[in-house]
């Protein structure tokens, strides 16, 4: 226990410290907001629409703010040395080697996907849906105020994308992950010598499907198989645009609209679905899913 | 003695009006001052409640501009060179005065603004003020959100420690796979990438993070950087007055 | 009315020049039935050609357009180039590692790793060089003789010593490095030229030098 707090206080570790605390903090706060305005006829915000000048009552929120934070930023610099290591050896890897705390997300997913879809679809996906977010979401309740009522799809899908997979999987990388990127529970001593034995395979192999042929070529019926997992996958947007374009709201929505809404949350889904393939059957005493399809270009 | 330098034709041309708590100049205030021009004379009085706001987008500016000072410093002391840079965060964490308390503030800042960009979108997105007219505004935020985690990530190789080192090494690596662009990536050496002419080579000036790499990653954090962040946010900024001030129930409340 | 008659005849030699062009800004006045028209300050100012007003008649203007088009691609372009130096200050890839007498059998050698990045392993057939950059995220894996194996530090990549992938998110082998005999009868590696497995090149020459001395 005494390794874990260490690593909990690490100067380096404050601001995920900090995050896990104001992300709790908030949305439990925006819950509460949610809620009372849920309950009333009119959200709180429109009963405190007139108008107050903001000399001074804005300046001078913004004027106690800066002190404050001013304050905090000093204290914090004053208390605690930003870290400084050995000079940079090209030849020597720490171990564990982490990114930035910030990436720690997407350096967790590296263990799931190969680096060209950890590393650069899925961020580009992220930043793209992000911007997207506004021109797909045609809901026009819930504008300048809090409510969960009004649009729990939207919220429910962005809150499982940024507390579950960001803050959540940025958690688990810092504190979770050790030497050799290896999983250890709070409490339990990071051994630089701990030795996991994971030998993956891929999801074909599953139904007697090898992926290599002997001679070390790619079985045609493994590719098969994985494009069929993969394309079925995504055509079950299709499937559901299908089932419901006939009502108000797939109306409204649109089939480019819903084609962006449904390759997104999908895509979200979908890692998270490998995530499980890697991790559950070691629960089994299975051999971990390693790829779900393979082609000569590139393995999902 | 205060009156008398009141009246003079100096003075005058500084400050336009009275201090007298009047609501004529309470709107001067506002009006007459080029940084607090920024504000509108009068907001909503939801805009000035915490619990709606959580001030996540002025506290980011204000971590911003303590970012931009204390790296302003630092430069007095700091060579990005291979040669030089460890030895120069040396000196300033043991012989600088004042010297550690400037760069831990640099360094904690720059963590705060990541993780108050963070907080700030989430409370725009829960109070749905993405939504029309301010569906652009978000997206100018989303760049703003990418561009803080491009500096400071840009930031992390600076000291070259160990640390940083390692960071960039696992962080700019990820290029070497991007699709088409990256000489691991899918359909990458089918258009002919190589370890030296591919995106990771454009972004660290050579085949591995290097002395090439830090000047590289110095002059974007320094300057180009910052420089696309400013304009990004004078517009985010412009856009958050012209698309009508702090997001509100106004539709509700018609109804 | 007047205006609008001016206009026509202004677009007539317009016409043409459209007509061969790719498709501009359309000229306002092309529906033949007058439509109800816009208030005064939608329309552009009376008598005002604007600024798209491509035709024969002004030849300069679209050569004016075209050339700062031009300098727009032509500089970014340069300033993409210019981010590619000509010249790289790193150590040479093609370096002489000694005698081969000098490697023990079934030694996986790491006097080369911190300076050069490769490992050079003696097997009782002759020599393999592996490239210590592991083909995850391109961290350095360390060779541990009690495991038998490399093991990456950064995401648990595990190597066999052949430098077959095992274990880990690793999605290929280990690179290997061109190994030679020099004239002087020293080993030569050259890490520019490299053998991956996945591409079946571990069995071309230079992948692995026979040696049984």
């Amino acid at each position: 226990m005494g390794q874990f707090l260490e690593i909990l206080s690490k100067p380096d570790n404050i601001p995920i410290v900090l995050l896990l605390l104001s992300v709790i903090y908030f949305t439990w706060l925006y819950w509460v907001k949610a809620k009372r305005n849920d309950m009333a006829t009119v959200p709180v915000e429109a009963t405190q629409d007139d108008k107050v000048q903001v000399w001074p009552y804005l300046v001078r929120i913004e004027f106690l703010m800066t002190i404050a934070i001013m304050a905090v930023m000093v204290v914090w610099s004053i208390a605690l040395d930003a870290p400084l290591e050995e000079p940079a050896n090209r030849a020597l890897t720490p171990n564990p080697s982490k990114a930035p705390w910030y990436f720690l997300g997407l350096q967790e997913l590296l263990v799931y996907f190969d680096p060209w879809i950890a590393g650069v679809v899925l961020p580009t996906l992220i930043i793209v849906g992000l911007m997207a977010i506004p021109y797909v979401d045609i809901n026009e309740k819930g504008n300048g105020y809090y409510t969960y009522k009004e649009r729990k799809f939207a919220v429910l899908t962005f809150g499982f994308g940024f507390l579950i997979m960001w803050v959540a999987l940025i958690v688990l990388g810092t504190f979770l992950r050790g030497p050799g990127w290896n999983f250890f529970w709070p409490g339990e001593v990071w051994d630089p010598h701990y030795v996991a034995v994971l030998t993956n395979v891929d999801l074909s192999e599953y139904f007697g499907i090898t992926t290599r042929m002997p001679d070390n070529s790619l079985n045609p019926l493994a590719f098969i198989f994985g494009a069929v997992c993969v394309g079925g996958f995504y055509s079950l947007g299709v499937l559901y645009w299908i089932k419901n374009r006939n009502t108000d709201l797939m109306q409204k929505l649109g089939l480019v609209r819903y084609s962006v809404v449904s390759f997104l949350f999908l895509s979200m889904v979908g890692v998270v679905i490998k995530v499980i393939l890697r991790l559950l059957p070691t629960a089994f005493g299975l051999n971990p899913v390693k790829y779900v399809w393979v082609t000569p270009w590139f393995n999902v | 003695m205060f009156d008398q330098l009141k009246k003079t034709e100096v003075y005058k041309s500084i400050f336009r009006h009275s201090y007298q708590d009047t609501q004529r100049n309470r709107a001067l205030q506002i009006v007459d001052n080029v940084f607090l021009h920024l504000h509108p004379v009068r907001v909503p009085r939801h805009a000035t409640n915490l619990s709606y706001t959580w001030g996540m987008g002025g506290i980011t500016f204000l971590l911003f501009l303590i970012l931009t000072i204390t790296g302003v410093i630092l430069m007095f002391y700091y060579r990005p060179t291979a040669q030089y840079a460890y030895e120069d965060m040396k000196y300033l964490m043991n012989d600088v005065p004042f010297g550690p308390l400037i760069r831990n503030m640099h360094r904690w800042a720059a963590h705060a603004m990541v993780l108050t960009v963070m907080l700030h979108m989430f409370r725009v997105f829960l109070t749905g003020s993405y939504k029309p007219p301010r569906q652009f505004n978000w997206v100018v935020g989303v760049l703003l959100l990418v561009l803080t985690l491009l500096l400071s990530f840009s930031g992390y190789l600076l000291p070259w420690d160990q640390l940083s080192i390692w960071a960039v090494t696992v962080g700019t690596n990820m290029a070497r796979a991007t699709p088409l662009l990256g000489h691991e990536g899918p359909l990458g050496p089918e258009l002919g990438m190589r370890i030296d002419n591919d995106v990771r080579f454009v972004l660290l000036g050579g085949t591995e993070v290097g002395p090439p790499t830090l000047l590289r990653f110095y002059v974007g954090h320094c300057i180009f950087l910052p420089l696309i962040a400013v304009i990004f946010m004078a517009v985010h900024f412009w856009r958050v007055r012209k698309d009508g001030g702090i997001s509100g129930p106004e539709a509700a409340k018609k109804i | 009315m007047s205006d609008q008659v001016s206009q026509e005849v202004n677009n007539q030699p317009a016409a043409e020049a459209v007509a061969q062009q790719a498709p501009k800004p359309a000229s306002p006045q092309i529906s033949p039935s007058p439509l109800p028209r816009k208030p005064k300050q939608d329309r552009p100012p009376e008598g005002d050609p604007g600024i798209w007003r491509l035709s024969r008649r002004n030849l300069l203007t679209l050569a004016g357009w075209m050339g700062f088009f031009g300098f727009i691609i032509a500089s970014t372009i340069g300033s993409l180039r210019y981010m590619f130096p000509r010249v790289l200050f790193e150590p040479p890839m093609k370096f002489k590692a000694g005698s081969p007498s000098e490697f023990t059998i079934g030694e996986v050698s790491e006097r080369f790793k911190d300076e050069k990045r490769v490992w050079i392993v003696r097997e009782r057939e002759g020599f393999y060089a592996l490239i210590s950059i592991c083909t995850h995220l391109g961290c350095t894996p360390r060779w541990l003789p009690s495991d038998n194996k490399f093991k990456c530090p950064c995401h648990g990549s595990g190597f066999y010593k052949t430098g077959m992938n095992f274990e880990g998110p690793a999605p290929r082998p280990l690179e290997r490095a061109y190994v030679g005999i020099a004239d002087d009868g020293q080993l030569e590696i050259d890490r520019s030229i490299k053998f991956l497995y996945e591409k079946n090149e571990w069995t071309k020459p230079g992948a692995f030098l026979k040696y049984t001395g």
